[in-house]
């Protein structure tokens, strides 16, 4: 039976964004803009749509006198991303207990 | 990146490429196991000089060449943090690692001091194979791990030869386990920037 695929993951650049950021503790917004190739304004609406489903936090500061924007997984991104990566398995044809 | 719909295997496939994006975030290491190395290697061949050839009392102040390395470590430290855009699980676990080993190599020496230091190489040579063990098998990078196992098997060794002869199998545990690794590995981290 296929499962919907959760449609805030289900869109190439904010499932870019957690995949990078699943892997990582923490990553600056250039970071994530640099391995997305995305634009600069593209890049921080879906930042910001993630941050309002709560699956990533966001910290804005200073350093060096420069703004700086850092972005980490919360534990709801980490179960939503698994979620999402259990619900692909049946389009896929995997079975869905496989491990990892 | 465009937001088009896309199919379970391209999200697959997206997911697979970020994920590979991030392995190669761990930051370059090599700096630490040259600039150590070397100076240990020097602080070696200077304490045998000073203390076989010259025989001189002085021989154990050619360890003051430690602070070199304590102060270069500390500035290329900040400027790496300064700089760094992405903080990874492994990275940090290596941060500790070697603050560990820094404080335990501290806490050898007050021990040696108080203790004697006749036996104080074979537990040197003991720390540096700890350091490039855990994070040659962290970094998958083999020339490290076998450089540790080589400064373990030279430990030892150390205990069946004199003090004289420690300093060097010391100074030829930090080939084996820093210097030839570390350049093996500056020499990775090169190949990685020019694929990216």
């Amino acid at each position: 039976m296929f499962k919907d695929l959760d449609p805030i993951l289900h869109s190439q650049l904010r499932l870019a964004i957690v995949s990078l950021l699943i892997s990582v503790k923490e990553a600056e917004f250039t970071f994530l803009k640099e391995k997305t190739n995305a634009t600069a304004g593209n890049l921080s609406v879906q930042i910001n749509k993630l941050k309002e489903a709560g699956y990533i936090d966001v910290v804005k500061q200073f350093k060096e006198n420069y703004p700086q924007t850092i972005c980490k997984i919360t534990p709801v991104g980490v179960k939503a991303f698994e979620q999402y990566v259990k619900n692909l398995h049946p389009y896929l044809n995997l079975p869905s207990s496989i491990k990892k | 990146m465009q937001e088009n719909e896309f199919s379970p295997e391209d999200s697959l496939q997206l997911i697979q490429s970020m994920i590979d994006k991030t392995k190669n975030s761990v930051a370059d290491n090599s700096f630490y196991f040259l600039l150590w190395g070397w100076l240990v290697l020097a602080a070696c061949i200077i304490q045998f000089v000073l203390k076989v050839i010259v025989q001189s009392p002085w021989h154990p102040l050619a360890w003051t060449l430690m602070i070199v390395g304590i102060i270069a470590s500390a500035l290329h430290g900040m400027n790496e943090n300064k700089s760094r855009k992405v903080k990874t699980y492994i990275g940090e676990l290596l941060d500790y690692l070697w603050l560990s080993i820094f404080l335990s190599f501290l806490l050898l020496g007050f021990i040696f001091a108080r203790l004697g230091w006749q036996n104080c190489y074979s537990f040197y040579m003991v720390m540096y194979a700890i350091g490039s063990f855990v994070t040659g098998r962290a970094l998958k990078f083999s020339p490290l791990v076998w450089g540790a196992i080589g400064s373990w098997f030279l430990a030892i060794v150390s205990t069946f030869t004199s003090y004289d002869i420690n300093i060097l199998l010391s100074g030829l545990a930090i080939i084996l386990s820093y210097i030839i690794p570390g350049y093996l590995l500056k020499m990775k981290y090169r190949q990685m920037q020019v694929h990216v």
